[in-house]
């Protein structure tokens, strides 16, 4: 894996905004970025970031099947007593799930590490699935990059596919989003092509505008029944709304599931590590409030002692805290030999439970730190999608690199 | 190349809210053509090369008789019904007259059948019963398309083909009585959020 220096295309940013890709420079730094590209080999691709994500996946969905039949468990990953029904029906029906981005620790050579998987509402699936795909082809015209070149990105192709799987033909689907923000809104129009693509129908509806019928149903911004719900919202808030006690009566189908809540949770780190304590592509990861003690030379909860005595002298080189619920990178921080040495500004999620992990050190390239965001579709790992951050915390304005795959 | 890693194609085009909402309802359309009977589908099939066969009008008017004994509302009251669908437009329930149970026992006349095509959609033919509306139209079952006549032919969204529920609840895209809105987006679980939901 490296970082290539690369000509522009000296029109991209008029064919980005005719596109209606608006985000590309945000708040005065560019969000988009192809002044330079990652290079992986075919075998990086496949060994090191594919196999192993598809396996991750499925070793996630063990989780979630011991997790929703156990009390311990949903209580530590927080989920509100009264959906835990909800929770478990979802898994327990067979409620196929759509997409995920898992974001990996990875410079070419070892195991690529999940940090964490944003399997319920992950974004920037526009810039990955289209307008990286449209770079790619433009720069192999151009004479830029060989035509031999490619890149992992089948998202779309599999986006269609899983669509006309898990809905029945011609099924209307409502999409919900925060209408005034663009990255989420391009993420759910990218996944609306894809689905009218596989002959369903595709409704925006804002999501303050959705409403609850006399007859307990819900309804779109236009007063329309919602059979199919597409939320980019994540079920941690959503199980703590109001209307949340009309999910169950409601015939609502909802995509994700909502067993996608125990994924999304930042306690499913520790979860995977008790039950796959070792494994190649996860960190060490516990409760903080199992092994803090621990750290400061007392003991660790005798459930974790074992693994933590396993852990211990990783953990001591340097970990991660974060919230169990949070998003892009707020909350986190990272010590080092037992020192706070990097944190991010954003507080809004911590005070929430805090899950604690290895620390695996992100690579530099020319001063900026990647992360790979492996991008799942059904069960299986479609594509991929490289954000760089200067700060070794990857927050919310971090720029999307391009990819392609030489040698 | 030994194996592609990449889409043939992706949708490039972000089209934004008003696009995407008005693209879904509008685009979504098929051919449809609507007869009042049996014999006049059989006999516009005989004398036009349409969508449809005479075989398709047989077929069809037998699904759409069944679906609308299924799927039209029931009243309890003749006054009732004919409040929703107009005076003379109503009758007896044949179901509840067979099973002899029941105190819903009106319902709609049966006023023709609507004839949809479906091949671009992998379907075939797909069809709906008709019945009158309070304001001398005709519609659905389920009520949410009402149209003018019920002879003739034109274009209509693909949900009008969409069952009617026999079962409480109404059918996706169908219009609803909202008691409440705004109960999802307060976003709890983050202290102060200036962001979006995703990430």
């Amino acid at each position: 894996m490296e970082k290539i220096t690369l000509p522009e295309r000296p029109d991209w940013r008029i064919e980005a905004e005719a596109l209606g890709f608006t985000f590309a420079d945000m708040g005065g730094e560019p969000y988009w970025d192809e002044t330079s590209a990652y290079r992986l080999t075919l075998q990086q691709i496949e060994e090191d970031i594919e196999a192993p994500s598809t396996e991750l996946h499925a070793l996630c969905r063990e989780a979630v099947a011991k997790a929703v039949l156990s009390e311990e468990w949903l209580t530590r990953l927080d989920i509100p007593r009264p959906y835990w029904d909800l929770v478990e029906q979802s898994w327990s029906n067979g409620e196929p799930e759509l997409y995920g981005r898992m974001d990996l620790a990875y410079d070419g050579k070892g195991p690529a590490k999940l940090l964490e998987y944003n399997a319920d509402t992950p974004t920037s699936l526009y810039e990955s699935a289209s307008f990286q795909w449209l770079w790619l082809e433009e720069q192999q015209k151009r004479g830029v990059l060989s035509p031999d070149t490619d890149q992992f990105n089948a998202l779309h192709e599999a986006l269609v596919e899983r669509w006309a799987e898990i809905c029945e033909p011609a099924t209307e689907i409502h999409f919900a989003a925060d209408k005034s923000n663009p990255e989420d809104y391009a993420t759910v129009e990218a996944l609306a092509w894809a689905a009218r693509e596989a002959g369903m129908g595709a409704h925006f509806t804002d999501l303050a505008g959705i409403g609850v019928t006399e007859e307990g149903q819900f309804a779109d911004d236009k007063d329309r029944v919602i059979g199919t719900l597409f939320k980019l919202y994540p079920w941690e808030d959503m199980l703590r709304d109001d209307f949340a006690a009309y999910l169950q009566g409601s015939g609502l189908r909802c995509i994700e599931p909502a067993w996608k809540a125990i994924l999304s949770n930042k306690g499913l780190l520790p979860l995977l590590w008790e039950m796959f304590p070792g494994h190649p592509n996860l960190l060490p990861a516990f409760f903080e409030a199992d092994v803090a003690e621990a750290l400061k030379g007392g003991a660790p909860a005798p459930s974790v002692a074992d693994a933590f005595a396993a852990a211990e002298e990783q953990l001591r080189a340097g970990y991660v805290t974060k919230p169990i619920f949070s998003r892009e990178g707020a909350g986190v921080s990272i010590f080092e030999r037992g020192h706070e040495t990097e944190r991010t500004q954003d507080d809004s999620y911590s005070h929430h439970p805090m899950i604690l992990q290895a620390l695996a050190p992100l690579p530099e390239y020319s001063g900026f730190h990647p992360v790979l965001g492996a991008w799942i579709v059904g069960e299986a790992c479609v594509g991929l999608g490289i954000r760089e951050d200067r700060a070794r915390i990857t927050h919310n304005l971090s720029r999307f690199k391009p990819h392609f795959i030489e040698g | 190349m030994l194996k592609r890693k990449r889409s043939r194609h992706v949708a490039l085009v972000l089209a934004g809210t008003a696009t995407l909402a008005l693209a879904a309802c509008e685009d979504d359309r098929v051919d449809a053509q609507s007869f009042p009977d049996l014999q006049s589908c059989i006999a516009a099939a005989e004398e036009n090369s349409l969508f449809f066969t005479a075989e398709d009008c047989r077929t069809n008017f037998a699904a759409a008789q069944e679906e609308y004994l299924e799927t039209a509302p029931r009243y309890e009251s003749k006054e009732l019904c004919e409040q929703q669908h107009g005076a003379g437009n109503c009758g007896d329930d044949p179901v509840a007259q067979n099973s002899g149970g029941g105190g819903f026992s009106f319902m709609p006349l049966l006023m023709g059948y609507m004839l949809g095509s479906m091949m671009s959609r992998g379907g075939g033919v797909f069809s709906q019963p008709m019945v009158r509306t309070a304001d001398g139209r005709f519609a659905t079952p389920k009520g949410d398309q009402s149209f003018a006549s019920n002879r003739g032919a034109g274009k209509v969204p693909t949900q009008t083909f969409t069952r009617a529920p026999s079962t409480l609840g109404k059918p996706p895209l169908s219009s609803a009585a909202v008691a409440q809105r705004g109960g999802f987006g307060q976003s709890s679980t983050a202290r102060s959020s200036s962001r979006g939901f995703g990430g």
